[in-house]
């Protein structure tokens, strides 16, 4: 999904768990809580994000009732129907496009540069085990964490499966193009 | 520690033979959690044959703790997995006529060890591996995670130095395999045992700390796998958009 329009709705929905509303600080924390485990937050952008929500009517900006009068974001109706909408409606997110910057590379490398191809698909294959080994650093935390993880470990299951394919085909690509090139060791 | 020194293994004779393992050097410190990747045929397995004792090289040298295991009489060999290799094996491989408990006081049964301390390493062994509710139980009546538990209780009760683990996960789904790799990476942490895992997921291999990638019995790349400085402390990984 499109960054922007993932946020969008990501916010909504924080701001949707929060019937009676609520001020612009715990909404900070709850953004960091239930989406920093799986989002990059830049809280500029979240504010940003959360004016033009409120300009479109989806949510709205009251006075709170009691104590202070700071004020707090509390969803509309219209919101709520958008966001119904939004989680109902097909994802998205768009295959994988039939693009890689190795197969560039590998376009242009020709089998005089042989090793040196064999060589930057070593590296990216390592780069590929960090990722893994780092979501399983995440997977772990999560694991001791007092939140429930259920959706976040359903993305690390999601980015494990395509990590795991990238190596595959990283395996793939040595082999075959040893097969077709023959490197003298 | 493990060190192997430019060690060659050749299988057969004449016109026949297979180098499983190709001037293989590399020296993996005590405590340490390594994985051996690579695909069928690399030497994997081999190279923890080697370790054990189980074969001998045909060139090069085997050193566990400085010892030359290539130089090992067989006795000395089967005296070297007995009280400081414990190996864990894709079939579990534990008995079906004996309880848990019997399948995995074996090895100290076979070493001689008296019965109350035999008792005693059994007990702690099932703690760590969260199977003492199972111990009278046989083999056939535990789930296949529980069986691999009751296997790695097996490795772990001659609290031994180096723990082998050739492809622990293989016959076990996918959460299954999860729980397993949790439990050795834990046992690693907890009791400094150097664990040297053989496995072709590389998710599983991602667990460890380092991963050899064995091409043709020789080593085609050495990954290691640190925990970035201020990478996902407090979860910052992009996993969408």
């Amino acid at each position: 999904m499109r960054h922007g329009h993932g946020i969008r709705y990501a916010l909504l929905g924080v701001v949707s768990q929060n019937p009676a509303g609520v001020h612009g600080y715990a909404l900070k924390r709850q953004c960091e809580r239930i989406l920093g485990n799986f989002w990059q937050l830049n809280f500029g952008e979240v504010y940003r994000v959360l004016d033009r929500l409120a300009q479109e009517g989806l949510i709205e900006q009251v006075l709170a009732e009691s104590e202070s009068n700071r004020k707090i974001y509390r969803i509309t109706d219209k919101g709520q129907r958008s966001l119904d909408r939004f989680i109902l409606a097909p994802p998205t997110d768009a295959p994988r496009p039939l693009r890689q910057e190795l197969a560039v590379k590998l376009l242009f490398a020709g089998p005089g540069r042989l090793r040196e191809v064999l060589h930057l698909i070593d590296h990216q294959r390592d780069a590929y085990m960090r990722q893994l080994h780092l979501l399983g650093v995440h997977r772990r935390k999560l694991r001791h964490a007092p939140v429930d993880g259920f959706v976040t470990n359903l993305l690390i299951d999601g980015a494990e499966l395509s990590v795991r394919a990238e190596l595959a085909w990283l395996d793939d690509v040595s082999q075959k193009l040893k097969e077709r090139f023959t490197v003298t060791p | 520690m493990i060190e192997f020194r430019n060690v060659t293994k050749i299988f057969g004779a004449s016109e026949t033979t297979v180098r499983a393992v190709n001037d293989l050097s590399f020296a993996c410190p005590r405590g340490a959690f390594w994985a051996i990747m690579g695909p069928s045929g690399s030497g994997k397995s081999t190279v923890l044959h080697l370790i054990a004792g189980l074969t001998p090289p045909t060139a090069g040298s085997v050193l566990v703790d400085g010892a030359n295991v290539a130089k090992m009489t067989s006795a000395e060999a089967a005296a070297l997995r007995r009280r400081r290799v414990g190996y864990v094996l894709q079939t579990f491989n534990l008995l079906p006529f004996l309880t848990t408990e019997e399948n995995v006081g074996m090895p100290l049964v076979l070493d001689g060890v008296k019965q109350s301390e035999v008792d005693a390493r059994v007990k702690e062994a099932l703690a760590m591996v969260s199977m003492s509710h199972r111990a009278a139980h046989y083999p056939t009546h535990l789930s296949g995670g529980e069986q691999q538990r009751a296997a790695i209780a097996r490795a772990l009760v001659i609290r031994p130095a180096i723990v082998l683990a050739d492809e622990p996960t293989g016959n076990l789904d996918r959460a299954g395999g999860r729980a397993i790799m949790d439990l050795i990476q834990d046992i690693n942490e907890q009791t400094r045992v150097t664990v040297l895992l053989v496995t072709h997921d590389p998710v599983f291999a991602a667990y460890s700390q380092r991963v050899l990638r064995l091409v043709d019995g020789g080593l085609q790349q050495d990954m290691a796998l640190p925990e970035e400085p201020g990478q996902p402390a407090d979860g910052d990984l992009d996993l969408v958009g």
